[in-house]
């Protein structure tokens, strides 16, 4: 597959960009556990936080390979900025753009897709995790509106995004068919989050738990039709596992970049490790995976660009990827040795960053039964 | 021998007028030189396919639309290259300049930088613009010819590897860096200015600039259409070959305490190097 002129721009300009503003203070923010504030308007400037949201509604117009392109970009040097960006546009945005109304989407979308505010989106609870459809957070009809409680777990941009798209029970006799999609505004009375999780990787994307205290909202930010919340959600899951497989991409070029500078300049016993049949094989096995994670990612966006259905190849992407992202990060580790260990250097970084993409947005279990069951019917 | 035509010193001119800009940047793609790079048999490897736009000429661009952004005018760029350096085009455009023209050469054309000068100067004569900008010299080459003789055949005043460029009634301020101060030089318009990549930092494109860019005009002009004679393009000088730079022979380390290492060292200098 050959990339477009189009594309091969957008990904030069996604490479100079993460170059540029994207790889300096990585490892301090990883560090400091810190939101990178600054920079969130400079992707919203390059147009990067509504890559294939349509122009009419404030994003850039293009399309989910387009979006691929720049979470790879951007997760070579920083995962956490590219889980921000992925989960901003294919799950709070996303689901807004899939299920919204015209109105909903030129008062909540356009500001998303410009990058002036952030999304969030709330599936996970902490009774319930792969198994959503166990979720307890209710939202009760009060006259002309809804009134949310209960609380969400885990939620990417808990306390920097400004729109949340949130899932409820509306109907608890009709289980899947019972849960609806909402939106809730930050500053809503009754709607706060949490405390910041200490987590092992991802530490500048900012994840919290959110809670719903007699939440009141208007009928009007009912998302999409009663008791479709779960059959939107999934497909807005498949688009979302396309962003984290094109960020598993990027964790293994990393991984694969940082081995190969450093296998040309570290010598032990007289040559360079480069020289050394083992390390070359581990570099050339991390080259495969790229190649192969890549090629999945691409052939499921493009399905998903095409409107076909694109379920399994999404989840065999992700799947791929994510697994792939955690051994490359630990062969990047051991092909640096000590100093690999430490945190002076990035493959540690990207191990516990990488990680992540094996529980977020459905664990490697959870996509081998999605799998499954499009094998076994 | 390239003429320096009309370079004044700076007499500095109070009054600035409302000139509108008109801005050709001359740009070329070249191979991504952060890729690696080898020889082999005397020829030159590259690794990736990467081609990217000379970091000098992205300089020009972007100065040239600082320049336009305040005070007005337009930026057009052009470019002389195989098909696929129109990608290059592209990225000029989604910049923020408002029209490229590419003149088709094949790939591997072997032209030297005067084989350069002379069609971008015959493309030139067909244009109309108040400054010609370009890069000090091409990342791949280096030679840094182009410029001064395209000024030349077009017989306009030059200045070369500027580091600022400032509008000044109607001609170019131009700063240039020297080790300890920088030099000011009034180019009166139209004039030639080759630019340093220290004179800015070229803007990424965004990917609204990138969309902009698809509805942009690209005009394709042929050498034959500018009455070019492929012959007498044909270039003067030939690159031979490429060799690697013998690696040096590492130096000698001693260790020893200081008298003994003085004793060496007065040793080695006297009977080795033979300069005591
Ligand atoms: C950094 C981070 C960011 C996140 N962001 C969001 C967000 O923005 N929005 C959101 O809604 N959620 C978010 N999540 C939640 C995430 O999607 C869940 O953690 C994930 O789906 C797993 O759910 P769980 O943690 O409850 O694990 P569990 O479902 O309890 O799973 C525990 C283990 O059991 C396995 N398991 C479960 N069921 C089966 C089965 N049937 N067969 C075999 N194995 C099984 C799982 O694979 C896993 O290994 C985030 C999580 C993290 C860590």
């Amino acid at each position: 597959m050959f990339l477009s002129p189009d594309h091969e721009l957008i990904r030069e300009t996604a490479r100079d960009f993460a170059l540029q503003r994207v790889a300096p203070g990585v490892r301090e923010r990883d560090e400091a556990e810190a939101f990178p504030h600054d920079l969130i308007p400079e992707l919203a400037d390059m147009g990067f936080l509504g890559i294939y949201h349509p122009t009419e509604y404030g994003g850039a117009g293009y399309d989910t390979l387009a979006f691929c392109l720049v979470i790879e970009e951007i997760a070579r040097w920083d995962a956490s900025l590219a889980l921000t960006i992925a989960s901003h546009t294919s799950l709070g945005s996303g689901h807004i753009a899939l299920a919204g109304t015209h109105e909903q989407k030129e008062r909540w979308l356009t500001p998303l897709a410009q990058g002036k505010v952030l999304a969030g989106w709330g599936l996970t609870e902490a009774g319930s995790g792969s198994d959503a459809s166990g979720m307890k957070t209710t939202a009760v009809r009060d006259g002309a509106g809804w009134v949310l409680n209960g609380s969400k777990m885990f939620i990417t941009q808990g306390s920097v995004g400004g729109v949340f798209v949130i899932l409820a029970v509306t109907d608890r006799s009709k289980g899947a068919k019972g849960v609806t999609a909402f939106v809730v505004e930050a500053g809503t009375p009754g709607f706060s989050h949490g405390p910041k999780f200490h987590k092992l990787g991802m530490n500048s994307s900012d994840t919290r738990e959110l809670r719903f205290e007699d939440v009141r909202i208007p009928d009007a930010n009912r998302l999409g039709d009663l008791g479709m919340g779960f059959v939107d959600t999934m497909k807005v899951l498949d688009g979302g596992r396309i962003g984290i497989a094109a960020l598993g991409v990027g964790l293994i070029r990393g991984a694969l970049e940082e081995s190969v500078s450093y296998a040309k300049q570290r010598s032990q016993f007289g040559s360079p490790i480069g020289d050394f049949q083992a390390i070359r094989f581990k570099m050339s096995d991390m080259d495969m995976w790229m190649e192969a994670g890549r090629a999945l990612t691409h052939r499921a966006a493009q399905l998903k660009d095409a409107g076909r259905p694109h379920t399994r190849e999404a989840s065999i992407a992700k799947l791929y990827t994510s697994e792939h992202a955690t051994k490359a990060a630990l062969e990047a580790i051991q092909i640096h040795g000590g100093y690999g260990y430490t945190k002076e250097y990035h493959p540690e970084r990207f191990l516990r960053d990488a990680k992540l993409l094996e529980i977020g947005e459905g664990t490697s279990e959870v996509q081998r039964m999605v799998i499954g069951k499009k094998l076994m019917g | 021998m390239i003429r320096f035509l009309g370079i004044f010193r700076l007499l500095k001119i109070a009054k600035k007028s409302a000139f509108r800009m008109n801005f050709i940047v001359c740009i070329k793609q070249v191979p991504d030189v952060s890729a690696p790079v080898s020889i082999r048999d005397g020829h030159l490897q590259t690794d990736s396919d990467r081609m990217v736009l000379n970091a000098y000429d992205a300089s020009a661009v972007e100065e040239a639309l600082v320049l336009t952004e305040k005070h007005g005018g337009r930026v057009d760029v052009v470019l002389i290259g195989p098909e696929k350096a129109k990608e290059t085009i592209r990225k000029a455009l989604a910049m923020g300049a408002e029209a490229g023209f590419h003149i088709p050469v094949e790939d591997g054309a072997g032209y030297d930088s005067a084989g350069y000068a002379a069609i971008l100067a015959a493309f030139l004569k067909t244009h109309s613009y108040d400054a010609i900008l370009t890069g000090k010299q091409s990342q791949d080459t280096d030679s840094g010819l182009a410029g001064g003789m395209l000024a030349d055949r077009l017989g306009l005043p030059y200045a070369a590897n500027a580091v600022g460029l400032e509008l000044e009634g109607n001609a170019l301020l131009v700063k240039r860096q020297g080790d300890t101060a920088q030099e000011m030089v009034l180019v009166p318009l139209p004039g030639v200015v080759t630019c340093s990549n220290d004179m800015n930092n070229p803007r990424i494109p965004s990917l609204k600039g990138i969309m902009a860019s698809k509805k942009k005009e690209v005009t394709t002009v042929s050498p034959a259409e500018l009455g070019l004679d492929a012959a007498a393009l044909k270039p003067a000088t030939v690159v031979t070959g490429y060799r690697n730079v013998p690696a040096r022979n590492p130096g000698k380390k001693f260790e020893a305490d200081a008298e003994e290492l003085a004793r060496t060292l007065v040793g080695l200098l006297q009977n080795e190097a033979k300069v005591i």
